[in-house]
């Protein structure tokens, strides 16, 4: 059992099932919004990727685990177990009755992984929270203090560390459904900042408005990383929570490795693109997939409680 | 042979005539996924098909979707009918559509009332369906000023088409009725009442009449 101690800014239960075979009906795709970090979060507490989690924005959750759980953070927030240091990027061992306070960092979202998942009930296939319509997840809604989450039964799977490499640079683009409908460099040759206006939905920029030779377009289903140009110019790239279809241009489309990366930015945050082909953002997908496998399991005491046991009990 | 452009490197998006036919094409691809087709999504007049990018050969794919034939659905449909208080309270764009179509308020209603619409496609929401094609005279544009509300069983107009809303949303389409139908329930199956295909027709009821007719059809 964890009891929510602080919300947070906005943090919700996700898996990286989603809903994308309901998009016929109007459902979004939904899930996690950085569907490779939430994976990786769930293979460091040695769940499989597709266990429920929690899916953190800008201001993390204070936690207090209330039975011994493994617990993995995957995102740059300061984060803290009991006031000590909890590093990201490795399972660990938290004791009963330990706090765990997430807090803001470098990252936009991140995820927190416990061993056996969180316990919700699955609504069409999923646990992922539906946070517009109001269902899914913890009571289809952002958690809120007081509420309380069950974990699954723990699996097999050991605790483990991550120690493969993560990409920087600019945002790779792959060539849209009208690639001719805006000036061959009005994506990759600005700078853009992240709007406030970002979230689950899409990741709004600000930056030079860009005239588009198409207003509208016959509204036609959006890949995830899609980059529509709406009329008043300002790309929008469309993440978990983007409407199953959209009326306007998309000119470009952000690689399948980096959507992730979208989703980690923060309001404010400065974004460059850069275009790739179609054959580089499958082997950059493939990469990514190979960096995720980069585990180690944790030998001797970075097994157990680092560094905590009777240092405050 | 259906035209099927890249859509980034882990989609394609086959265009077809029409939303009729792109539903064909959707139900055939869910039918039959050809290897590495992992979804399926229908638009308007084409169908998205997102696929496996790790292990696919998306020559081939794109090959076979190329080749897929478009066979028109043989069941003309469900026909599903709503109850619609339109006008008053109820219909505030109503008086602004008659305007545009030079005809009377009365008309309108007639019109949308005895025309028999499809199921175009979904989305925007769960369980908004896009419905059309309706008369060119009811082909209005949308409103200059979106609601950051549309009430829930909204029934509107824009681009002509005609749609519900599932929920209160924010919504552009001007709307001329309401109905007190349920459209969205994440707990039945399926979750919404209309699906792609389905036929719809709109009844006029008086607003006196609206308890009666409220909440779950009994065909759902």
């Amino acid at each position: 059992m964890i009891e929510v101690l602080d919300s947070g800014a906005l943090t919700s239960v996700q898996d990286v099932i989603g809903r994308p075979a309901w998009r016929h009906l109007g459902m979004p795709a939904g899930g996690a919004a950085d569907a490779w970090s939430a994976r990786l979060a769930n293979r460091l507490v040695g769940n499989p990727d597709e266990a429920p989690l929690l899916e953190m924005t800008s201001i993390g959750p204070t936690l207090r685990i209330e039975a011994t759980a493994t617990v993995a953070l995957v995102g740059r927030f300061e984060a803290s177990v009991d006031g000590l240091p909890f590093p990201a990027d490795a399972g660990r061992t938290v004791r009963a009755g330990s706090v765990v306070r997430i807090g803001a960092g470098e990252d936009g979202r991140g995820y927190l992984a416990f061993g056996g998942g969180l316990a919700v009930e699955a609504v069409l296939g999923s646990a992922a929270t539906d946070l517009r319509t109001g269902f899914g997840g913890f009571e289809g809604r952002a958690l809120r203090a007081g509420d309380r989450l069950t974990l699954g039964v723990s699996a097999a799977g050991r605790p483990m560390r991550w120690v493969g490499a993560r990409v920087g640079g600019p945002i790779r683009l792959v060539a849209g459904l009208h690639p001719d409908s805006v000036p061959p460099d009005a994506l990759t040759g600005s700078d853009w900042q992240v709007s406030a206006l970002a979230d689950r939905t899409g990741v709004r920029l600000d930056g030079p408005g860009i005239t588009t030779s198409l207003a509208e377009v016959p509204s036609m289903g959006l890949p995830v990383g899609a980059v529509q140009v709406p009329p008043d110019g300002r790309p929008i790239v469309m993440l978990a929570d983007r409407p199953v279809t959209g009326g306007y241009p998309v000119p470009a489309v952000v690689i399948g490795a980096d959507v992730g990366r979208v989703a980690r930015l923060r309001t404010g945050d400065h974004v460059t693109f850069t275009p790739v082909s179609l054959d580089a953002a499958r082997s950059a997908l493939r990469r990514a997939e190979a960096e995720l496998a980069a585990l180690e399991t944790l030998e001797g005491p970075g097994n157990d409680e680092l560094g905590w046991a009777g240092s405050h009990r | 042979m259906n035209v099927v452009r890249p859509f980034g490197e882990a989609a394609l998006l086959v265009e077809a005539a029409d939303a009729p036919a792109a539903q064909a094409l959707a139900a055939a691809l869910r039918r039959e996924p050809p290897d590495g087709v992992t979804a399926v999504v229908p638009g308007r007049a084409s169908v998205l098909v997102e696929l496996d990018a790790l292990t696919l050969d998306v020559g081939a794919v794109r090959d076979a979707l190329a080749r897929v034939p478009v066979t028109p659905a043989e069941d003309r449909g469900r026909l599903r009918t709503f109850p619609v208080v339109y006008g008053g309270v109820h219909g505030p764009d109503l008086d602004d559509v008659a305007e545009w179509a030079g005809l009377a308020p009365a008309d309108v209603v007639e019109l949308h009332a005895s025309t028999e619409l499809r199921v175009l496609f979904c989305g925007f929401a769960p369980g908004f369906a896009y419905l059309g094609d309706v008369p060119v005279q009811l082909a209005v544009p949308r409103l200059a000023t979106p609601r950051s509300i549309t009430p829930v069983g909204s029934v509107a107009l824009a681009d002509g088409m005609s749609g519900i809303y599932p929920a209160d949303l924010p919504g552009g389409w001007q709307v001329i009725g309401r109905t007190p139908r349920a459209l969205f329930d994440v707990r039945r199956d399926p979750p919404t009442y209309l699906v792609p295909g389905d036929r719809v027709r709109f009844e006029p009821i008086r607003v006196e009449d609206w308890d009666a007719r409220a909440g779950v059809a009994s065909d759902w």
